[in-house]
């Protein structure tokens, strides 16, 4: 008799272990990424695609250095606006974001406020130029392809975006090419 | 669910949020939370422009490159083409972009009612001071911590139209050099080529830190000693510890405080019985003074050097071809004038007057605020005199005293006691950016915009070889509600029937650039560069000032003035001697370090750090002192004193320092701070309060270099 019970008791505990091991796990893996980030959409819903195919456009056309070197990052509606000054009264759902760019921002004199899938910290300086050597896409999301820009998902914690690089990042590729891992290079 | 089943489902919960992303994500996250507070300032995102302007921190007189995003500045640096800078910048005007939002900025007018100053509006301020000058009549007075910029002709205008003499210069360098300058019978300004020199005897005077344009006289070093190239320029310096200047010197000779003009005059009578003359007026005059009071026993006994050390100085001086002495005092003020008037000499003696890397005479400035005072007139007035003669009431104090940028409850020697002499003052009005100690104890504040927040002007700051004029225009709209201190007093003036000639001070920038046109100049920069004009190199095609201080640049002329008056009959004054001993049997050697802060600015925030664990920690500074001092007096590392002199005492440590001469207790400035902010504040002690104020020999006009001090 004594025998029985503990078989069932044991029996008892394995199951509940793995219902509690499951769950965690589904809850851990599934449920808790989805609450940790919040979804956010770009304010203007920008074409790439067309920009790139349609237009002919590069991405250093819009995402330029300046003089001294520096990243300018994104455009200004300024310059935005040096090809959507006027509303173009289309139909289409390309048409009707633009149209709604130039009246709401362009002739507004408001500046987008561009969501950034990879905005790094003041105390990182990161130089562009210095990786110019690689593709855009090496590090950045491929928005250069999209019609419809992805979601950014911030971190409700530290609100960082989702694609935000790690420090980890930056120095496993620093290693693998023989860079100079020291703090001075990036925390200047 | 039995207890088994519920361990179980614990356990396994646990188990499994162990390998899941949860407990590190959190973590990691929560670590990155806790350095991204909401007040933490961000980088503003944009283009980068750079923005020429001016820094008055201190008194290098470096013209400046602003870099602002988006309006806002966010780094200065040195500007390339400005010649008092060269791409230089000192440890305190780097912080001219953060010192905008300093937590000491004052935010509003000011005005006392009880123990407290309380905020009123601008309106209320005017009527307030116009009311009180009103009052005061002719008894007015007032002093400017700025000798460069015509601010001062606007307060010495007002003063003057009051019906009063009482304009008055913070002690400094210049101000001694000024003097003494006058006293041989100069005319206009001295200047020192410094680019030129191939010889640059510095006696007391901290080329390199405090005295003069110090980052230019930094860079014409560098220029002249490339890294591997050949050595154009040597510089030995004499002063009583091996600090930064020393260590960078060719050769460091050790010398008492206070007896720089010993030493220098000491130098001449070597000179003078290896054959040097001057040739000009008052030589023999000279000779026999310096024979009778510097003989090299005498020397020795007032500086410590041998006859042989004095001799070798010599030496050097004679043998090279472009030599240049400077002397001075080893902190920035209160050397008095004979130690500058010595080195003068010294110069004139090596024939260097109006010679490629020598002395020039430099015009002033040309007045242009109607009744203004003269330079030479505000000389003439000595504002320690003055407060010590009110302290002990044998002079009334004014019934209005203004106080432009200058900060004199903190910065005179004797502090306590001059404190108490401004307490006697009747109504206390502080033209300041900063709630320094001066605006803390005033009677009405009244906030000036910073340099980059103004107008402001600059004519030929004191060392420079040439003159220049450098106008800076506003970067940024001020930051808090501040109104520069001109504007305020033309307002007043006008409202009290005083005219001065001027609506605005941008105006009398405007007719001051116009008057300088007389001098004929250039806009400096890489291609037209002043010392080289000097010497005939290049020829700038002339400039009107007002085209180049609108384009950012500095103005240079290359103008000078008669000279012929200058005489060596009053260039040695008094004897040699030995410190005097006694109760008091140590000599104190100030220390002036930029990065700690000037008489006009407490330590600046992002400069703390700068300041090392053997200089000031936990609330307490250091004294330095060698090992056989501070053995003599029993006394050693880390342990507290109290340094006593006779007009007060200061507390401290004791830190070793074997590059400090003997009998000497080296104490840095700028610390004891109770204004400012908590970055400044309970930091040590204020060393002001124990320099001693005597009558320099010879001159009978206060001198503070060389005060004796006791470890009690």
């Amino acid at each position: 008799m004594v025998q029985q019970n503990a078989s069932k008791e044991s029996g008892g505990f394995i199951l509940f272990f793995l219902i509690g091991l499951v769950g965690a796990l589904a809850v851990g893996w599934l449920l808790f990424p989805a609450l940790l980030y919040s979804e956010k959409q770009q304010p203007i819903a920008f074409n790439h695609k067309a920009h790139v195919e349609n237009a002919g456009m590069a991405c250093e056309d819009c995402h330029s250095y300046r003089e001294n070197g520096s990243f300018a990052g994104l455009p200004t509606t300024e310059q935005c606006a040096e090809c959507h000054m006027d509303v173009t009264g289309g139909e289409t759902p390309g048409e009707k974001e633009i149209d709604r760019f130039v009246t709401e921002y362009v002739q507004a004199g408001k500046q987008v406020d561009w969501l950034v899938y990879q905005y790094q910290p003041d105390n990182v300086y990161f130089s562009h130029i210095a990786h110019d050597g690689f593709a855009c896409a090496e590090c950045h999301p491929d928005v250069g392809n999209s019609e419809v820009p992805p979601s950014l998902y911030r971190n409700r914690i530290t609100g960082y975006s989702k694609n935000t690089m790690k420090m980890w990042q930056c120095e496993r590729c620093h290693a693998q090419l023989e860079t100079s891992n020291g703090c001075q290079v990036c925390h200047k | 669910m039995g207890r088994r089943a519920f361990i179980g489902l614990v356990v396994g919960g646990t188990a499994g949020t162990l390998l899941t992303p949860i407990p590190w994500k959190l973590t990691d996250d929560a670590s990155i939370w806790s350095q991204n507070w909401p007040w933490i300032p961000r980088v503003p995102n944009g283009d980068f422009e750079l923005k020429p302007s001016l820094s008055k921190l201190d008194n290098s007189g470096v013209g400046v490159n602003v870099v602002t995003v988006k309006g806002r500045p966010c780094a200065v640096y040195g500007n390339p083409e400005h010649p008092l800078s060269r791409g230089g910048i000192s440890s305190l005007a780097v912080n001219e972009a953060e010192l905008l939002y300093s937590p000491s900025r004052v935010q509003s007018p000011l005005k006392r009612e009880g123990d407290s100053l309380i905020p009123i509006s601008w309106d209320d301020a005017k009527a307030l001071l116009a009311e009180k000058l009103k009052a005061a009549g002719s008894d007015v007075a007032c002093v400017s911590g700025d000798d460069t910029g015509s601010g001062t002709d606007v307060f010495s205008a007002f003063v003057a139209a009051a019906g009063s003499k009482l304009c008055f210069y913070m002690p400094a360098e210049q101000v001694d050099a000024g003097r003494a300058w006058q006293r041989l019978g100069g005319q206009g300004m001295v200047g020192y080529d410094i680019e030129n020199a191939d010889m640059v005897l510095a006696i007391g005077a901290d080329i390199f830190e405090s005295w003069g344009t110090h980052v230019r006289n930094a860079q014409a070093f560098n220029k002249a000693n490339p890294m591997g190239g050949e050595q154009a320029m040597r510089v030995v310096y004499a002063s009583p510890i091996k600090n930064r200047g020393a260590a960078v010197a060719d050769a460091w000779v050790p010398v008492l405080p206070g007896s720089e003009a010993a030493l220098a005059l000491g130098i001449a009578y070597h000179l003078i019985q290896g054959g040097a003359t001057s040739g000009g007026p008052g030589f023999e005059a000279f000779r026999s003074a310096v024979r009778s009071g510097y003989s090299p026993e005498k020397v020795q006994q007032a500086t410590g050097l041998t006859p042989e050390q004095v001799a070798d100085l010599a030496k050097r001086l004679a043998s090279a071809k472009r030599p240049l002495v400077i002397a001075g005092s080893s902190f920035g003020q209160g050397g008095g004038q004979n130690a500058v008037a010595a080195g003068l000499a010294l110069n004139l003696l090596l024939g260097r007057l109006n010679k490629a890397g020598g002395i020039y005479a430099l015009p002033e400035a040309p007045a242009v605020v109607q009744g203004s005072m003269p330079r030479r007139q505000i000389l003439a007035n000595d504002f320690v005199d003055y407060m010590l003669k009110v302290g002990a009431e044998q002079t009334k104090a004014p019934a209005v005293l203004l106080a432009y940028e200058a900060n004199p409850a903190y910065a005179l020697p004797q502090t306590e006691l001059m404190a108490q002499a401004l307490d006697k003052v009747g109504f206390l009005v502080s033209f300041s950016s900063f709630m320094d100690e001066t605006a803390a104890m005033a009677d009405l504040v009244l906030p000036t915009p910073l340099v980059m927040e103004r107008t402001e002007d600059m004519y030929t700051p004191y060392g420079s070889g040439w003159v220049n004029y450098t106008v800076a225009t506003p970067v940024i709209a001020p930051v808090f509600d501040a109104v520069p201190a001109a504007d305020v007093l033309l307002q007043v003036a006008s409202g009290l029937g005083h005219n001065l000639g001027f609506e605005s001070f941008e105006d009398v920038v405007k007719a001051k650039a116009e008057a300088l046109n007389a001098m004929g100049g250039f806009a400096a920069g890489a291609k037209a560069e002043p010392w080289k004009v000097r010497v005939g190199g290049g020829a700038p095609s002339s400039s009107g000032v007002s085209d180049a201080v609108q384009a950012g640049k500095a103005w240079v002329s290359m103008a000078t003035v008669n000279a012929s008056g200058l005489s060596l009959a009053k260039a040695a004054a008094g004897q040699a001697a030995a410190p005097a001993g006694g109760e008091f049997p140590l000599v104190l050697a100030p220390l002036f370090e930029l990065n700690v802060g000037s008489s006009k600015v407490a330590i600046p925030p992002h400069n703390v750090s700068t300041i090392r664990d053997t200089e000031a920690a936990n609330g307490h500074f250091f004294v330095r002192m060698n090992s056989a001092t501070a053995s003599k007096y029993g006394t050693g590392q880390g342990k507290q004193v109290t340094i006593a002199s006779k007009t007060g005492s200061i507390k401290a440590r004791v830190s070793i320092d074997e590059g400090v001469m003997d009998g000497v207790v080296a104490a840095p400035l700028g610390f004891g701070h109770t204004a400012w902010d908590k970055f400044a504040q309970n930091k040590g002690d204020n060393v002001s309060k124990v320099l001693t104020v005597a009558s320099e020999p010879g001159v009978a006009a206060p001198f503070w270099a060389g005060s004796m001090v006791k470890i009690a």
